[in-house]
């Protein structure tokens, strides 16, 4: 187990310079995250990390050990591929101990290692099958064996799961969870879906154009983003917005009516002002609650237990949660309320939130 | 067409399936089938091309076990075949795999080593007969004379002919083999590299365990490919030996070479068809066992 820090790391390919300075503690036996959209720099980071692309400037440190000038071999890390890399010509046996061949282990001490790994993994049936004959969570989980056989002190996970089906991947979540709770060694995990994000994190890191945005707990980035693209990148469906100029009494939506909320911290804004409400905390207002938004449902989707309605507010549109048994109908007129304390202020201009707390 | 539209669609696939097919097939029965049923049958008879056949029976296979030039041929091709194959894929393996990680240049690089595949047999057979002459014509006994060593004989001597006619020859078929290697090199996946990487076996390994096992579908269609190329080996040797084509004292004739003598230098043409069958059994045998020892294990 080790910790693992980056100091002001940036990478260029050729004269595109795609991190720009990425600075990060990751503590010791933590589950880091890293989540964006694509082109983001986050396999980026992970590929430095794992020394299969050289940094262009910056510091690599793990365990407290400057690692920048050290082969994959020597940072005494393990990665797990999008694709497995797990070699169809050898049996999950041979693959899961292809990472020992060059340990000081005896030949009898890596077949009890693998025995072992495989004993973890909950696959010693699997053991003499070829990767064809796996599943794809099967593959999956050999991967995870072939890195755990080694015992880092780091697991790098790029985009593990994207290549299996949603129920797989709902399921091998829970199982990466579950195997960084019994073995505690640091992870880091790239992924663009930000559900596997929350579920997984102890911290996210959520990264854009190369630059890291937030870093923060899953709880932290959901109910204080910093900007208005961790705002809109984490949670589903996306948090509303809504632009408008800040005035005395509120926030003049731009052609719209004048919203009588205003940012709790005075720090000085440009005026332009944008206003986000997730769609789960935006509900159908009930007699004697403040009227926020006014408009006719244009789409109704049932979801079971709850629906998503989107409501047309004649200069903007909003996504909406409501009780799924009854959900009013497409077409009626509907009037929205939010609680103060879920309503997110953002500087237009800087992207930057407006709340302190 | 009303019989059409009361067809099955599955049967109306049938019948625009097979009006396709019709010309090749037409192309092949004419072409291949017949005349290589034709070539069996004449290996029962006694022909001159120009009078009647005769019927011999296994005439034409007794005079071949008896022949003496036969066996001297009969080996021959499979030097060509068992020194030809394996020094052509060791050469063109260890081009592709290094071309692969090269960058620069790589398509000029690439398109050097094609051009001798394109280029006319006969032109490089002669250029390369200019290269074997002795002092002070031949490239490369000047180079060994200039060099103090005394000269070479090449396609003079009975025993360095047939390496000599084969060099050119694997040569030319370079380019084609880096071509289709490369192609192989680069449908493995580079994670199974990196993964290797990081767990740091050493690039002999690699090569060894990972490289070359995911190569072997290449590596089957390459061996059958050229073994058969090497069997049928006919251009090279006659353009090179032109004075007394398969000479010197037959230490370079091939097979092939064999069977044109007989068909149109001594007019029998049921003995060539004897020889054919048996280049054609040869081949077929090659081919069959290379894909036994090299098919997918499961």
């Amino acid at each position: 187990m080790a910790s693992v820090e980056l100091k002001n790391l940036t990478k260029s390919f050729g004269k595109t310079e795609v991190l720009h300075g990425i600075d990060l503690v990751v503590k010791n036996g933590e589950f880091i995250v890293f989540v964006g959209p694509s082109g983001c720099g986050k396999s980026t980071t992970l590929r430095l990390l794992a020394g299969l692309e050289e940094a262009t400037s910056g510091d690599i440190l793990i365990g407290d050990q400057l690692v920048n000038n050290l082969e994959p071999k020597e940072r005494n890390i393990a990665m797990v591929f999008q694709n497995y890399a797990i070699y169809p010509h050898m049996s999950v046996r041979k693959n899961i101990g292809f990472g020992l061949r060059t340990s000081k282990l005896s030949k009898a001490d890596r077949e009890k290692r693998i025995d072992e790994v495989a004993e973890i993994l909950s696959m010693t049936e699997l053991l003499e099958r070829r990767p064809v004959q796996l599943s794809g969570g099967q593959r999956q989980r050999v991967a995870i064996g072939r890195a755990m056989v080694r015992d880092p002190s780091v697991f790098l996970f790029d985009e593990p799961l994207s290549n299996l089906d949603a129920q797989l991947r709902t399921q091998m979540r829970l199982e990466i969870k579950k195997l960084h709770q019994d073995v505690g060694t640091t992870i880091i995990f790239v992924t663009h879906d930000q559900v596997e994000a929350m579920t997984l994190a102890d911290r996210i890191v959520i990264m854009k154009d190369g630059h890291i945005q937030q870093v923060g707990t899953p709880s932290e980035v959901y109910q204080h983003p910093k900007n208005i693209f961790v705002a809109q990148f984490i949670g589903a469906p996306s948090m509303n917005m809504l632009t408008g100029k800040q005035v005395k009494t509120g926030v003049q939506l731009d052609g719209g009516p004048l919203l009588k909320v205003l940012p709790t911290n005075k720090t000085q804004n440009s005026g332009n002002i944008t206003i986000g409400i997730r769609p789960n905390a935006l509900t159908l207002a009930k007699d004697g609650d403040d009227v926020l938004f006014e408009g006719k449902i244009t789409i109704v989707e049932p979801l079971g237990a709850e629906a998503l309605i989107y409501v047309d507010l004649g200069y903007a549109n909003v996504i909406a949660h409501v009780p799924g048994y009854t959900p009013p109908k497409t077409g009626e007129m509907v009037k929205l309320t939010a609680p103060q304390q879920e309503i997110h202020f953002f500087d237009t201009e800087s992207g930057l939130t407006l709340r302190q707390d | 067409m009303n019989w059409y539209r009361k067809l099955s669609i599955k049967q109306k696939q049938v019948v625009w399936a097979w009006t396709f097919l019709a010309i090749p097939v037409l192309f092949y029965v004419v072409i291949r089938f017949y005349p290589t049923f034709g070539s069996v049958l004449l290996s029962f008879q006694d022909w001159n091309l120009l009078g009647s056949k005769t019927w011999i029976g296994l005439e034409n296979y007794e005079k071949l076990v008896a022949d003496p030039v036969f066996w001297k041929v009969f080996n021959n091709t499979f030097i060509y075949l068992l020194l030809g194959t394996p020094v052509s894929l060791l050469i063109s393996f260890i081009i592709a795999y290094h071309l692969d990680k090269v960058s620069f240049l790589h398509a000029t690089i690439r398109a050097m080593y094609f051009i001798p595949f394109m280029t006319s047999a006969v032109a490089m057979a002669w250029l390369w007969r200019w290269f074997y002459q002795p002092v002070p014509i031949g490239l490369f006994n000047n180079f060994l004379a200039s060099m103090g060593i005394s000269q070479l004989p090449f396609l003079r001597s009975t025993v360095s002919a047939l390496p000599s006619v084969l060099a050119p020859a694997i040569w030319a078929g370079l380019g084609f083999q880096i071509i289709i290697f490369m192609a192989g090199l680069r449908a493995i996946p580079q994670s199974y590299y990196e993964a290797a990487q990081i767990d740091g076996v050493g690039p002999w390994t690699v090569l060894r365990e990972i490289t070359i096992p995911l190569l072997k579908p290449t590596l089957v269609f390459l061996v059958v490919f050229s073994s058969i190329g090497f069997l049928r080996i006919f251009d090279q040797v006659f353009n090179m030996t032109t004075n007394d084509p398969g000479g010197p004292l037959n230490s370079t004739k091939p097979l092939v070479l064999m069977i044109y003598d007989t068909a149109f230098n001594a007019f029998d043409m049921g003995y060539a068809a004897a020889q054919t069958v048996v280049l054609f059994t040869i081949l077929l045998l090659v081919s069959l066992l290379q894909l036994y020892v090299m098919r997918e294990r499961t």
